[in-house]
Order: structure tokens, then C-alpha cells, then sequence
């Protein structure tokens, strides 16, 4: 895949790769925005291994998670700055930006695998089968993850 | 489980509209491209290493080959020459061959009980 053909499809992916890492990263956005970028390199190189079996953006959603899990791993995250949710694009009203917070705040609360089905389910209206390919786990299991993650949301969230 | 599904659905993050990401992908982007091509010219220059090597072997494998063949010698009188004379001269120095062997043992032993394990 050449550069710019891997930049033009980079351009499409990019608002929703970052919204994933965001999700993931609790509203951490310079986080969230380091961990794509890696994950960009990372996909840019093995490049020439996308085969092409699943939809480039599956493809390139499970190499950020992977990414993600990597820097999870190398270091604990630093608590996330759910304050940041107040200074949101387009969050005019003191009500968003508190439903912001309280919404990062309870994705803090969650397992990773959780939090991943959820914001790939809710966020970027991925289907069951997407998300399996992406965090790959059986689908039972998504639907799973998607059930616990809903009911520990709901302890968290104030409705 | 509705209000939840909702909530969700309602307030998906937002990322700020970000111009330099992409520009910051395309440097990160020519950084790689800058390392394949070096890896690649190293890996390149490897090859025409070996293969000189290969070929400067062969060479000289054939030279030694034809010297051998054109220009015979009684190997065995030759390598008597030479084996004698190292006899003799152990039998005439081995006191003092012994000598820096003992040391250089003592040496080597000081240096490993000083050397730190490393795991």
C-alpha cells in the first residue's frame, strides 16, 4: 500500500479511530491521540500484511486496541483527566458537559474489554461481528462483555 | 437498560476537529519510510558483501587449487620439517612456556571471581 493511498484512508478512519482511543483512554485526548498515532505506524508498517479478509477500518481498529492494551500495559495509565470533558467542542452547556464527565467517569470504572465493546457498540455503531473481529473474542462473548459492561454503567450513571 | 442504551448513544466523545494529526501522521509516516530505506541500503550492502566474499573465497580456493596441482611439493618431508622444529624448540623453552601459561591461568581465574553475574 503506498503512502499516500494509506493516508487517504487514514483521513476517513481518523475521527472515529480517535473517539475510540478517547472512549478508551476516559477522555484523555493528547493520550488518546498518542496511542492512534502509534497504532498508525504500526498498521503502516505491516501494511503489506492486510490482506484485505476484513474492512480496512476492522483492520486498523484492532491494531489501535491492541495498541492500546500495549500501552496499558507498559505503564498504568495515569488517572484519567475527567475534567477535561468540561472543555469539549461543542459542549456549550454546563448540562453536556457534566453528562461528559459522569459518562468518563464511569468508563474509568469498567475492564478494558468492557469498555471496548461498549464504545465500539454505542460510539461507532460497530456490529457484533465487527467487534468480535476487532477485540477478538467470540461473538457470545461481545454480547457478553456488552451485557456486563451495560449493567456496571448503569451503577455508575445517574439517569 | 433503554435510559443506559440512550445515554450512550447520546453522548458519544467528541474528539476536537484537528488539523495537524494528519500532517503529524504523514512526518511519523516519512520517519518510517526514512528507516525502511536505510535498513533496506544495509541490507543491500550485506548482500554484496557476502556475495564479494563468496567470490573472493572461490578465487582464491581455485588459486590455491592450481598451485597445488601445477606446482607439487612433498608434503610429507615438509610437514615433518616443521612439526620437528616446534618439538624442539618445547623441548628446548618448555620451562619457560610453563611459566606465562601458569600466569595467564591465575589471571583468568583473578578476572572471573571479579567479574559481576549478570542475569
Amino acid at each position: 500500500m503506498t503512502q499516500e493511498r494509506f493516508i487517504s484512508q487514514v483521513r476517513e478512519q481518523q475521527e472515529p479511530l480517535r473517539r475510540f482511543l478517547l472512549a478508551l483512554c476516559n477522555g484523555d485526548a493528547a493520550l488518546a491521540d498518542d496511542i492512534a498515532q502509534d497504532a498508525l505506524v504500526r498498521a503502516y508498517v505491516a501494511s503489506g500484511s492486510f490482506l484485505g479478509l476484513s474492512k480496512f477500518s476492522t483492520w486498523l481498529f484492532r491494531i489501535a486496541y491492541n495498541c492500546y492494551i500495549d500501552n496499558c500495559r507498559k505503564a498504568k495509565p495515569e488517572k484519567a483527566p475527567v475534567e477535561e470533558a468540561y472543555n469539549l467542542p461543542g459542549t456549550d452547556t454546563s448540562d453536556k458537559s457534566f453528562r461528559y464527565q459522569q459518562l468518563y467517569q464511569a468508563l474509568e470504572k469498567l475492564p478494558e474489554k468492557e469498555k471496548a465493546a461498549i464504545a465500539l457498540f454505542y460510539f461507532e455503531d460497530r456490529s457484533i461481528k465487527e467487534i468480535s473481529a476487532i477485540l477478538d473474542m467470540p461473538a457470545g462473548t461481545v454480547k457478553y462483555q456488552l451485557s456486563m459492561g451495560r449493567n456496571h454503567l448503569k451503577q455508575h450513571i445517574q439517569l | 437498560m433503554k435510559e443506559i442504551e440512550d445515554f450512550l448513544r447520546e453522548n458519544k466523545p467528541q474528539v476536537k476537529k484537528d488539523p495537524t494529526f494528519i500532517l503529524e501522521t504523514r512526518r511519523r509516516l516519512e520517519q518510517v519510510e526514512g528507516i525502511k530505506s536505510e535498513v533496506d541500503r544495509q541490507r543491500h550492502h550485506g548482500r554484496v558483501a557476502l556475495i564479494v566474499a563468496l567470490c573472493a573465497g572461490l578465487a582464491i580456493g581455485i588459486a590455491a587449487a592450481a598451485i597445488a596441482f601445477f606446482y607439487p611439493v612433498d608434503a610429507q618431508s615438509a610437514t615433518e620439517g616443521i612439526v620437528q622444529s616446534i618439538r624442539l624448540f618445547l623441548q628446548n623453552y618448555r620451562q619457560y612456556l610453563l611459566m606465562p601459561i601458569a600466569l595467564l591461568a591465575i589471571l583468568l581465574g583473578v578476572v572471573l571471581s571479579k567479574k559481576p553475574v549478570q542475569i
